[in-house]
């Protein structure tokens, strides 16, 4: 099997490319971390092939598009993200613009510009990782929460069409995993055993998409929090707000 | 005639050279609201344009956000406006098509204007709503639930959503926000978009009647509003009270 993976030098990106390579398919990594992506291509001995793009970038992403141009891939999970996360009109508008442009429009031009180059085997899946704050909100990353919902419903979108042509579409709502990207935008006092590992999370989404799954709500809380999301939203933001916003003591971008 | 209110507010409207947003601005001003318009074009004379001296015009093209944004911010200084007691950000763009045959430059396109700019100028007028403690009102759409002719534009209605979401909690006791979501509705929107409309238009909501119903739900600060048939025709001979937007 083939795969593309964005964002796959660290966390969850990263554990899904290891769990791929170690069961013997090909993988397309993409990241923009030099370092860690050496790494990947040396312990892979030629399986992987690292691609150095920067998702921020147009003009990075289509050289990443020519790159692949002939490839036929079975599963494309667009994964990379990043986040910002603070009073949401003291943070940079520059920062703004970076979290949209890798957040949506990358993964959007990504997905359409691979059916579009017919880049797609029959049969294929392609996996988009929203967030569970598309079920619950999130108060102190409110433009994160933007771009998370604007990808689930993008996805959801696309589903028939992109069924008609074969590819089947999953949306994943990860709740709190333990990376370095949790780690970096969440309170200081949050607990780190509440977030699920990567490798767990990985697990998941891979099972998910070899499945056909549309839809995988994951992690610590995921269903209560979809349930209740669901069920009392204004509860649910009143309580994001207590349990991360309020307690946010420096703005991260 | 102007009707006699008791106070009249500053009331900022973005996309406001057509459609939804001109009825809005129009509608306001009537009632002897201050109005800043904002829009894409150059426009030679405001008071020909828009019929009233409520009304005073800025070029803010929302295709360069950071720009878009400053130009705001300065005209609020132009204006001596200490505060916004309602904002609408209202302006938007669409393309119709088969997902696949999207171009990034259409992506990026729609991403930018309809919500990287609303989210840059909600940012550069939150003091000036903080200051009269007012209202953020945007402009979603009912595609916000997803539409497979339209996978961006619903996309980044939903993205609004979201964001209003988390900043309604996020500024609780600093200012109100609301997102209303209208459906379709007999504006020039969609041939511009590319959509041939047809016989179905007929089934669209007036543009008169759906920003009678966007005024409601801005008066009763509605949290989120889905601009149903029959909240729009329930909402035909709703109007303001002295004193109320
Ligand atoms: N009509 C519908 O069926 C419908 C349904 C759901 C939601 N909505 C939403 O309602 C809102 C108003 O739409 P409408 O139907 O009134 O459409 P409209 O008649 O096309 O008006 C849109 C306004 O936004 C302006 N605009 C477009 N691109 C801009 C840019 N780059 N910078 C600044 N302004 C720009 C337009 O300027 P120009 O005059 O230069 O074009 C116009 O003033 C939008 O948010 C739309 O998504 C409409």
């Amino acid at each position: 099997m083939k795969a593309l993976i964005t964002g796959a030098a660290n966390g969850l990106g990263r554990a899904m490319t290891d769990q791929l390579l170690d069961a013997g398919h090909e993988v397309w990594a993409v990241d923009r971390d030099t370092d860690a992506l050496d790494a990947l291509a040396i312990k892979s001995r030629g399986s992987c092939r690292v691609i150095l793009a920067d998702l921020a970038n147009p003009n990075s992403i289509q050289r990443l598009m020519r790159d692949v141009k002939d490839v036929k891939f079975d599963l494309v999970v667009l994964n990379a993200g990043i986040s910002a996360t603070g009073r949401f009109e003291e943070i940079p508008g520059a920062a703004y613009q970076k979290l949209i442009a890798i957040n949506l429009t990358a993964p959007l031009v990504l997905a359409s510009g691979l059916m579009h180059q017919d880049n797609m085997a029959p049969k294929s899946q392609m996996v988009f990782i929203s967030s569970l704050s598309h079920a619950v909100g999130y108060p102190g990353a409110s433009v994160y929460a933007a771009t998370k919902d604007a990808l689930a419903i993008y996805a959801k979108s696309v589903r028939k069409p992109f069924k008609k042509r074969g590819v089947g579409v999953t949306a994943v709502f990860p709740g709190p995993i333990r990376t370095e990207h949790a780690e970096r935008y969440s309170p200081k006092d949050a607990k780190a055993n509440k977030r699920m590992l990567p490798e767990d999370m990985a697990k998941l989404i891979l099972k998910a998409a070899s499945k056909g799954k549309k839809e995988l709500y994951a992690g610590k809380g995921a269903g209560a929090a979809k349930f209740f999301g669901k069920l009392a939203p204004n509860m649910m933001s009143k309580m994001m707000r207590k349990v991360i916003f309020d307690k946010l003591d420096s703005n991260t971008y | 005639m102007a009707r006699r209110i008791l106070k009249s507010r500053n009331i900022l409207i973005t996309g406001a050279t057509d459609g939804l947003g001109f009825e809005l601005a129009k509608a306001y001003a009537s009632r002897g609201h201050r109005v800043v318009a904002t829009g894409r074009q150059l426009l030679t004379n405001d008071l020909d344009f828009f019929g009233s001296p409520n009304i005073a015009y800025i070029r803010a093209d929302q295709s360069e956000p950071e720009a878009a944004a400053r130009a705001i911010a300065q005209a609020m200084e132009k204006f001596e406006w200490e505060s916004i007691d309602l904002a609408i950000l209202n302006a938007a763009t669409g393309w119709t098509g088969h997902p696949a045959e999207e171009t990034p430059e259409e992506i990026q396109r729609q991403i930018t204007i309809n919500l990287t700019a609303p989210v840059l100028i909600a940012k550069a007028i939150a003091p000036l709503l903080f200051a009269a403690q007012g209202q953020l009102t945007m402009i979603g759409s009912t595609a916000v639930k997803g539409q497979a002719q339209f996978a961006t534009y619903a996309a980044t209605k939903a993205g609004l959503d979201g964001f209003v979401r988390s900043l309604r909690e996020e500024w609780r006791n600093k200012a109100h926000v609301q997102i209303i979501h209208p459906g379709p509705t007999r504006t020039k929107m969609h041939a511009k978009a590319g959509l041939k409309t047809g016989m179905v238009r007929m089934f669209f909501m007036p543009t008169k009647r759906a920003v009678k119903a966007i005024q409601r739900s801005i008066r009763n600060r509605d949290n989120k509003r889905i601009l149903s048939r029959t909240y729009g025709w329930s909402s035909v001979f709703s109007s303001a009270k002295e004193g109320e937007l």
